[in-house]
């Protein structure tokens, strides 16, 4: 806690806080971190669930770097936004859930890409816990976006 | 004026603004919205700038349902946000400029769409997308980006 407390006072916390257009310039970044890693995952989750077949699957590994970018662009921003007001956000129940549901999506993913790119099956595409992983995945992401924008409505 | 302040006493506004939970849920969906919506439009201009070249582009146009999804889900969404505060939301100036950057890009999604027609032939499985293409590529992922960065202002002016 008084780790917190010197977090939201530090000098870059306060200009967060204090300034008008730093909170919504990162609120904005952290939605188009959002849809990047929302966008690209979401593809390669899908593909893995069998849905547009014709993509080859191992070519969506290309579209990494943008899921990366967007993970990078959200720890950073979301680190910012968190500073500024950190006591409130670190003791709200929806931001825990947030985190936890990152740290699960983050595990899922090792797994799930070791299974799919590390040992790619022979021929028949995705097996059923490959499958599994995938639709897990887009639940962990899609329930993280979800928590996160109602952080300002819940406890 | 006068319809905005009528758009406010709507029945529907007055249960949103009674309801505690409506308004979010509404925002909540908005954001699933944009993710669909940014994100597979953010897929389908990088790959016509040249991103993720073993991604057929024929087959990433297939993911044109998803932005058409996301748009119409928002459409819902935004239109009840904006009748819960019409007076407030119709006055204010980054509403309008997220109006007209949407305008700019329906226009630009316009004109891709019948440059697809006119001559897609030749380049939707070449190895190179034409440069007016890209352009029309970079000035959607701008115009949409302004979009969103329009709409998070909106609660701020």
């Amino acid at each position: 806690m008084d780790f917190l407390a010197w977090l939201q006072a530090t000098a870059f916390a306060t200009a967060v806080a204090e300034t008008i257009w730093a909170y919504p310039l990162l609120e904005t970044l952290h939605a188009l971190g959002m849809a990047m890693l929302l966008g690209s995952l979401g593809l390669t989750n899908l593909r893995v669930l069998g849905y547009k077949s014709e993509l080859p699957l191992l070519g969506t590994q290309q579209l990494f770097p943008l899921a990366w970018l967007g993970f990078t662009l959200n720890a950073v921003s979301g680190l910012a936004l968190f500073a500024s007001d950190a006591v409130y956000f670190f003791s709200s129940y929806t931001f825990r859930i947030k985190l936890v549901l990152i740290a699960l999506a983050g595990i899922n993913a090792v797994l799930l890409s070791h299974r799919i790119f590390r040992e790619p099956a022979a021929g028949g595409g995705p097996g059923p816990v490959a499958k599994g992983l995938a639709a897990a995945s887009l639940v962990f992401w899609v329930g993280a976006a979800v928590a996160g924008r109602l952080i300002a409505y819940t406890p | 004026m006068d319809f905005l302040v009528w758009l406010e006493s709507t029945p529907i506004a007055v249960a949103i603004s009674q309801s505690v939970w409506m308004y979010a849920t509404f925002e909540t969906i908005h954001y699933i919205g944009l993710a669909m919506l940014v994100g597979s439009i953010m897929l389908i201009d990088l790959r016509l700038l040249g991103f993720a070249r073993s991604l057929p582009l024929p087959s990433m146009l297939g993911l044109l349902p998803w932005v058409w999804c996301g748009f119409f889900i928002n459409v819902v969404t935004g239109s009840l946000m904006f009748i819960y505060n019409a007076t407030s939301f119709g006055m204010n100036k980054a509403f309008w400029l997220k109006m007209t950057l949407m305008a700019l890009a329906g226009l630009n999604a316009l004109a891709f769409t019948v440059a697809v027609a006119r001559t897609g032939e030749r380049w939707l499985t070449a190895a190179e997308t034409p440069a007016g293409i890209k352009i029309v590529a970079t000035l959607s992922l701008a115009l949409w980006l302004g979009v969103m960065t329009a709409g998070r202002w909106m609660a701020y002016v």
